[in-house]
């Protein structure tokens, strides 16, 4: 595949965090919405570490130094699916449900508002190829 | 995965918590009755809850659970006896057969239950709030 322009590849980042967070959203949701039901497992979406090593190459990742070397960590940002991770209740009081409800809310509003950052990224990223169009006028 | 999924999970718990709701109401409300059509006293009914897979939505390796109400039941608690002779349902010994209801304990669950309602509100508002910013990508 050809190697994207920076401007592309920026581009192409934050289509999938916009994807990955609005699973994400999604995910918390079902916690919340299984707060109240015996012996449910909380749900986590983890992401981020796979997205940091697609980025950075490192930690963590092998290096493909040849066409038909398949790539241990994901390498291209597109590769990046996330996984879903349950937990169990440790604590063995109650219904075993291990959702803390005031947990789960914070990770909403925080996955909100990280959404909202990465949509404003998107409309600059754009306004400033607008910009570039009209010749800066 | 689109964030209209959320808005499935959240509405069948929105709908969960409902039921609940007003199974607490009716026990709030018979909670002196002393006579039904079955017979004998109110009896208290509880709600349990279980999860639910989200229909067509079997992304994540169907990890995404919305919740549903399984099954509505009656408590098996023998009923509180009082001695009241001059009552209508009394028994021959003059006492009366009422609901074994806590008041106090159908208060604390209406609040939880209340409670569990608005978190499910918050999420949905919040998932479209998100939405409606990504619709203003490129204005």
């Amino acid at each position: 595949m050809k190697r994207l322009e920076p401007f592309n590849q920026t581009m192409q980042l934050l289509q999938k965090v916009l994807d990955l967070r609005a699973a994400n959203q999604t995910v918390i949701a079902s916690n919340i919405a299984n707060s109240d039901t015996p012996s449910y497992n909380r749900r986590e979406f983890q992401f981020e570490n796979e997205l940091q090593s697609a980025l950075t190459g490192a930690p963590g990742a092998l290096q493909t130094t040849h066409a038909k070397h398949i790539s241990l960590t994901a390498g291209n940002v597109n590769d990046i699916h996330g996984k879903v991770v349950e937990f169990k209740d440790e604590t063995g009081i109650g219904d075993e449900n291990s959702v803390s409800v005031d947990m789960e809310m914070m990770a909403l509003s925080e996955n909100q508002l990280l959404y909202e950052a990465t949509t404003q990224l998107l409309k600059k990223k754009l306004g400033m190829l607008e910009y570039a169009i009209s010749g800066g006028k | 995965m689109d964030i209209f999924t959320t808005f499935d999970v959240s509405a069948s718990a929105l709908k969960a918590q409902r039921i609940r709701l007003n199974t607490i109401s009716s026990n709030m409300a018979n909670v002196e009755t002393t006579s039904t059509p079955e017979g004998g006293p109110y009896k208290k009914k509880s709600v349990y809850f279980r999860t639910q897979a989200i229909p067509f939505k079997e992304q994540l390796d169907s990890s995404i659970k919305g919740v549903v109400v399984s099954e509505i039941l009656e408590d098996q608690e023998e009923p509180r006896k009082k001695f009241d002779p001059s009552h209508p349902d009394a028994a021959e010994d003059g006492y009366v057969s009422m609901p074994n209801i806590s008041v106090l304990k159908e208060m604390t669950d209406m609040m939880s239950a209340t409670r569990s309602y608005e978190a499910n509100a918050t999420v949905i508002k919040s998932a479209k709030r998100m939405a409606l910013k990504a619709l203003e990508i490129g204005r």
